[in-house]
């Protein structure tokens, strides 16, 4: 009778033995393992991730298989079913938006380094990969995400609550919804109430993650955002070159200076891939982005190359993450929205709650 | 690899006894209580504290000895806003500057 000899509790024990790379425990004492069956020599059993975007998940997936198949004699089948549920941070209840679980700034030092671009192919793959996501145009001075992700039309308003518009499975919001055609020219205050209305005054619903494009620098947009709601993280999009970093790096010291965890700066131009002879050219320099992450001990998230794809299908509105799956371009995108996501789950698992406690 | 900014002072928990003080205690164990007369006294703000100069214009003896807080609450993952019962409602206390300013025997 070797197969009275399967418990749940040996196939525990045997699962201890399977690290999350990222949180640095054991899948067991994470509480990741979930509806665990036993039928004759058959053990299936779910693993639930923190984020549907894991980049490890097929290593998970085999090494839990593994470690039952050799830790628990008797058994000759192990099935593994994927899960993930995307935990939110520990942040006071009132003033979080309700549903949302985790909020993801997206900044830079100076304009035009492809941080709608970045933002708006981040949030279309976690949404690919399962996750509930919403993507906020805070750029009230050129906001482009309507453009880069071809939503039409307008959002309604219904009881006073803005209903997101929905392109490539991504909740949407710009504030240049709220000025038609007609330019932003708003002083502080104005922008400040705009930038509480599309992120308070919409219809999010469930979300996994909320991406928001802010403004180039360190403005009044990115001040009401880090004082209206808790921030999980921020992503800093940099150019290679010099000029551009050190610029990032005072974007970085205002998320810093108000406790916004930096989840990983992504180097973006980094290099160039002559169509023709496939000879190689490192127009705005390569790698800096890569040395000053090592040099402030924060994650490098990963590099984008100059592709004519981007632009093509930023024009035209399909993110190249959909539009050109294939490219090296949306490779690099791909691999740094999974690597973003595990950097989320960290934060999430080692956020203590900021509350008061009244005596 | 650490991704939290960890510079400068982090709370792990806060209190709020009645409308008398706030109590950190920080992520390294140290322990700081504000009066509410000393908050109100310190409070950054752009009226409190002239925004060309630096100089302080509202300070602790300009204070009522029995100013309360009213409500606290926190600004996003960095700081914190107090309602005095005077009225003043504008400063915002981030964790660095509380942290600085803590009155008890080792830091005062």
């Amino acid at each position: 009778m070797s197969e009275a000899a399967i418990t749940e509790s040996r196939v525990l024990d045997a699962l201890r033995s399977v690290m999350d790379p990222d949180l640095g425990r054991d899948i067991v004492s994470l509480n990741f393992i979930r509806n665990m069956k036993i039928d004759g020599a058959t053990v299936s059993f779910d693993v639930n991730l923190t984020t549907p975007a894991c980049p490890v998940k097929d290593r998970l997936r085999e090494q839990s298989r593994q470690a039952v198949l050799s830790g628990v004699p008797g058994v000759s089948d192990v099935r593994v079913n994927m899960t993930a549920e995307v935990r939110r941070p520990a942040a006071p209840e009132t003033s979080r938006i309700r549903g949302v679980k985790n909020i993801i700034a997206v900044g830079s030092g100076k304009g035009g380094v492809g941080k709608s671009t970045v933002a708006s192919n981040i949030a279309v793959s976690l949404a690919r990969s399962g996750a509930k996501v919403g993507l906020l145009d805070a750029d009230i001075y050129g906001p482009s995400i309507p453009i880069m992700m071809r939503s039409s039309g307008e959002p309604e308003v219904r009881d006073q609550i803005i209903q997101p518009v929905e392109a490539h499975g991504v909740k949407l919001m710009s504030m240049g919804y709220l000025s038609g055609e007609m330019p932003l020219i708003w002083r502080g205050p104005m922008a400040h109430k705009a930038l509480q209305q599309s992120l308070l005054g919409v219809n999010w619903g469930e979300l996994d993650y909320l991406v928001v494009d802010l403004p180039p620098g360190t403005g009044d947009v990115h001040l009401t955002l880090v004082q209206s709601v808790p921030v999980t993280g921020a992503v800093i999009v940099s150019t290679p070159q010099d000029v551009g970093l050190q610029i990032s790096m005072k974007t970085l010291r205002m998320f810093q200076q108000t406790k916004v965890p930096i989840l990983g700066i992504v180097e973006n131009m980094s290099t160039y891939i002559c169509p023709h002879c496939g000879a190689r050219d490192d127009i705005f320099g390569h790698g800096g982005a890569a040395r000053a992450a090592e040099s402030l001990g924060i994650p490098f998230l990963g590099e984008i190359p100059l592709d004519a794809a981007i632009r093509k299908n930023s024009d035209t509105g399909t993110p190249v993450i959909l539009a050109e799956p294939g490219s090296p371009a949306a490779a690099a995108l791909s691999e740094i929205t999974g690597k973003l996501a595990q950097q989320i789950s960290i934060q999430a698992f080692r956020s203590i709650p900021l509350t008061i406690i009244e005596e | 690899m650490l991704t939290s900014p960890e510079q400068g002072a982090t709370p792990a928990e806060i209190r709020k006894k009645s409308g008398e003080s706030i109590t950190i205690r920080w992520s390294d164990g140290h322990v700081s209580t504000f009066g509410a007369r000393f908050l109100r006294g310190r409070c950054p703000c752009a009226q409190c504290v002239s925004e060309t100069t630096g100089v302080r214009l509202v300070s602790e003896e300009h204070i009522a000895p029995d100013v309360t807080l009213e409500a606290a609450r926190t600004v996003g993952n960095y700081a914190l806003h107090f309602t005095f019962s005077d009225g003043h409602t504008t400063g915002i206390f981030t964790f660095d500057y509380l942290r600085r300013v803590c009155p008890c025997e080792v830091c005062g």
